[in-house]
């Protein structure tokens, strides 16, 4: 539904996005990951029309991205802000009304969502009374409450305590499941690989990876596995094998290794069978988290 | 435009529904009341109505005639020495000790005031004035001058000041009334561009410091955020404007309805020329109301000045000038992350205002169809204090049309400058802004 081509963003000093091209498929969580400065707050600020390129085209729904678009994005950006002496219910409508709702529909749905989301009774409240995490929900409700076909949220779980965090990440998966897409650009590498379809991976200015979450993983496969043993073994036969660590756990052993060249982890099994007893057994299948500081270290 | 339209209520309501703004509105009005009561009051009361008594020591041969007491001097000659008068003074009656020595009346010296306190410059002016008052009647006297024509010789003069109108007819004016509507309309103006002006930039940085501009320019263009703020509080400036006019009106109305009969009424225009006469300080509070003497003359000739035209201009100048600050106002305000940051860049921008102001309150009262006067109210800068200002005295069609022409030209100017500033300015945080930083984002691509 959004595809993004070639995208060149030029500051005073330096290049913010270099020919950066990604493509969002509808229905989708597409996380969008990268280091600090590394210019997603730039793309997603283009994105948003907040700024234009200075070369390259986003395309929504088939058409380049224009104003019109504006009602059917919603964007929770990362520094956070309301109206401090405004009332929380008058804020969300005037932000729902400038997405183009009317006041009535606002109302009705701003009703919902504070029924829903345990904020009944704030609609008079200001936000300077509110504690930060609060303000963050009246924010997550001001992002969706148009009903966005895309909806783009910056590090959308700072500043929420667990349960809140949950009920958010479960907005994002009813939300998701019913059709909406979503841009998700974090540094919580354990949320990508718990929500995200797809991730693009933006490194000083420029796209250094990307592609299914499954996928990129998949590829990082590298024939490590780890088992849990209790007894002893003799690990004699390092033909098939070489051992990444070999620790001591609280019933047994684990070792992780790498299994060398043609060599299958069945034929390890074998080795180990006559010797230990097996408890556990996996690959080792590096997280999102590792594949982000190796793509980014590099 | 239905977005700009959104933007321009919140920044209305918001601000129209803050008590400071109720109270600002309904208070003013009512200090001006009480002000106006104020100068009735001394008007009919005198300003000072403490009599000061005076023991006069008169060691001069030539002036016989003893000088006269009036409603706050009272001259009692005394036949002691000045140097007894002076050592008992605390103990006696009287105020002050006068000595008149024995001067040459063409050369008068020597003359000493010694008093309880230190002599005001009222009184000391008051004091001088009736010895010279001694002195010329006494050499009028010596030239031949009989009593009798010394007396037909005091004659009130009252000027009755005319314009010929656009018409050609005669209207009345009095340079009394146009310098009150002058000053008025100025240092109104002076305030509402400052005050306004001042709450933009102040808004803007309230939206870049809370961090919701974001959100709002995934909404709307920066350019429609600034016009919306910008124009709101216009409105909020307009609104009060307008309800301070109507109930400074009615309030004053009401007061001098209440507590001034006809007759006191009547009071106020005699006394207040003999009040003007006398103390400076009066003087100045009055001079401009009663300058002509009587105060009807500057009644009806503030009845002649078309008050339609000059609200409907001053509205002009207003919105145009507000127009003209606000937008470098909102420009500086999306340059900085704090208020406190914003000097640097306020000063630039008040100079021409202030400048503006004095030359508007001294030059162009004095002289409103001089160079000075006509620049001032062309350049976009100064011309909407300088132009309420001349306006009461009359100003040429032409003019007034040339200067509202460029003050509209300068706007959109300013206007179109400051939004392509604004728009890089207020996504940028925690960066320390400079003139050569800002000059840079105005070339800036989108």
């Amino acid at each position: 539904m959004l595809s993004v081509k070639n995208i060149v963003k030029q500051y005073a000093n330096h290049r913010a996005l270099d020919d950066v091209s990604l493509e969002v498929e509808r229905g989708k969580i597409f996380g969008l990951l990268g280091p600090n400065g590394a210019g997603k707050t730039s793309l997603i600020r283009i994105i948003t029309q907040i700024t234009a390129p200075d070369s390259g085209e986003v395309i929504f729904n088939g058409k380049k991205l224009n104003s019109n678009h504006i009602n059917q994005i919603g964007y929770l950006p990362e520094e956070r802000g309301l109206y401090k002496k405004m009332e929380i219910g008058e804020q969300i409508l005037y932000l729902s009304k400038l997405k183009g709702l009317s006041t009535a529909e606002a109302t009705t749905r701003i009703k919902f969502w504070f029924e829903k989301f345990d904020m009944g009774g704030w609609w008079n409240k200001k936000v300077e009374d509110l504690s930060k995490g609060m303000q963050q929900k009246v924010q997550f409700v001001a992002t969706i409450l148009h009903n966005p076909e895309l909806i783009i949220l910056d590090e959308p779980f700072s500043g929420f305590d667990p349960v809140n965090a949950d009920l958010i990440k479960n907005e994002i998966l009813e939300l998701n499941a019913k059709g909406t897409t979503f841009i998700f650009s974090t540094h919580r590498m354990e949320s990508v690989e718990e929500l995200c379809d797809n991730i693009a991976l933006i490194d000083k200015s420029k796209k250094i990876l990307d592609g299914s979450v499954d996928d990129i993983k998949a590829s990082y496969r590298n024939n490590t596995y780890q088992i849990e043993y209790s007894g002893a073994a003799d690990l004699v036969n390092l033909e098939l094998f070489d051992v990444i660590e070999h620790n001591d756990i609280k019933e047994g052993k684990c070792l992780k290794f790498k299994l060398k060249g043609d060599a299958s982890v069945n034929q390890v099994l074998a080795f180990l069978l006559p010797q230990v007893r097996i408890n556990h057994l996996k690959e080792v299948i590096p997280s999102m988290n590792d594949i982000f500081i190796e793509r980014v270290k590099k | 435009m239905n977005k700009i339209l959104l933007i321009i209520k919140r920044e209305y309501l918001s601000r129209v529904k803050k008590k400071s703004f109720i109270i600002m509105t309904f208070l003013t009005p009512l200090i001006i009341a009480g002000f106006y009561g104020l100068i009735i009051y001394f008007s009919i009361k005198g300003i000072n109505d403490k009599t000061d008594t005076i023991a006069v020591v008169n060691q001069n041969k030539t002036l016989t005639e003893k000088l006269t007491s009036n409603k706050n001097v009272t001259f009692e000659y005394v036949d002691q020495s000045f140097e007894s008068l002076k050592k008992n003074l605390s103990k006696s009656k009287f105020d002050y000790v006068l000595l008149l020595p024995d001067f040459n009346v063409d050369n008068p010296k020597g003359i000493q005031l010694i008093g309880k306190k230190q002599a005001g410059l009222s009184l000391d002016g008051k004091i001088s004035d009736s010895i010279e008052d001694l002195i010329r009647d006494y050499k009028l006297k010596k030239s031949g001058i009989s009593q009798a024509d010394l007396d037909n010789l005091k004659s009130k003069v009252t000027i009755d000041t005319k314009k010929i109108g656009d018409t050609g007819e005669e209207e009345n004016s009095s340079a009394g009334a146009s310098t009150i509507i002058a000053f008025v309309a100025g240092v109104l103006m002076f305030m509402f561009i400052m005050l306004y002006g001042v709450q933009v930039m102040r808004g803007v940085i309230e939206e870049k410091t809370s961090r919701i501009i974001e959100i709002m320019i995934s909404s709307v263009k920066p350019f429609q955020l600034m016009m919306g703020k910008i124009i709101g509080i216009a409105m909020v400036g307009l609104t009060q404007f307008l309800l301070w006019i109507v109930l400074t009106f009615s309030i004053s109305a009401l007061v001098v309805g209440v507590f001034v009969s006809k007759d006191d009424a009547k009071k106020i225009v005699a006394s207040s020329s003999k009040v003007s006469t006398g103390n400076p300080a009066a003087q100045q509070i009055q001079a401009a109301a009663i300058n002509d003497g009587p105060l009807g003359n500057v009644k009806k000739s503030i009845e002649n000045l078309d008050f339609g035209k000059i609200i409907t201009v001053f509205i002009f100048y207003f919105l145009g000038g507000y127009l003209f600050y606000s937008a470098l106002y909102a420009a500086i305000g999306s340059a900085v992350d704090s208020e406190t940051e914003t000097q640097q860049f306020m000063m630039p921008v008040m100079m021409p205002l202030l400048l503006g102001y004095a030359l508007s309150l001294s030059v162009v009262t004095n002289d409103p169809y001089g160079s000075v006067a006509f620049w001032l109210s062309m350049i976009p800068f100064t011309s909407p204090i300088a132009m309420v200002v001349r306006l009461p005295y009359g100003v040429p069609g032409w003019e007034l049309a040339l200067s509202m022409g460029i003050l509209i030209i300068g706007f959109i100017g300013t206007v179109w400058f400051a939004a392509r500033i604004y728009r890089v300015g207020i996504l940028l945080y925690g960066k320390k802004a400079s003139f050569k930083e800002m000059i840079k984002w105005f070339w800036y691509k989108n």
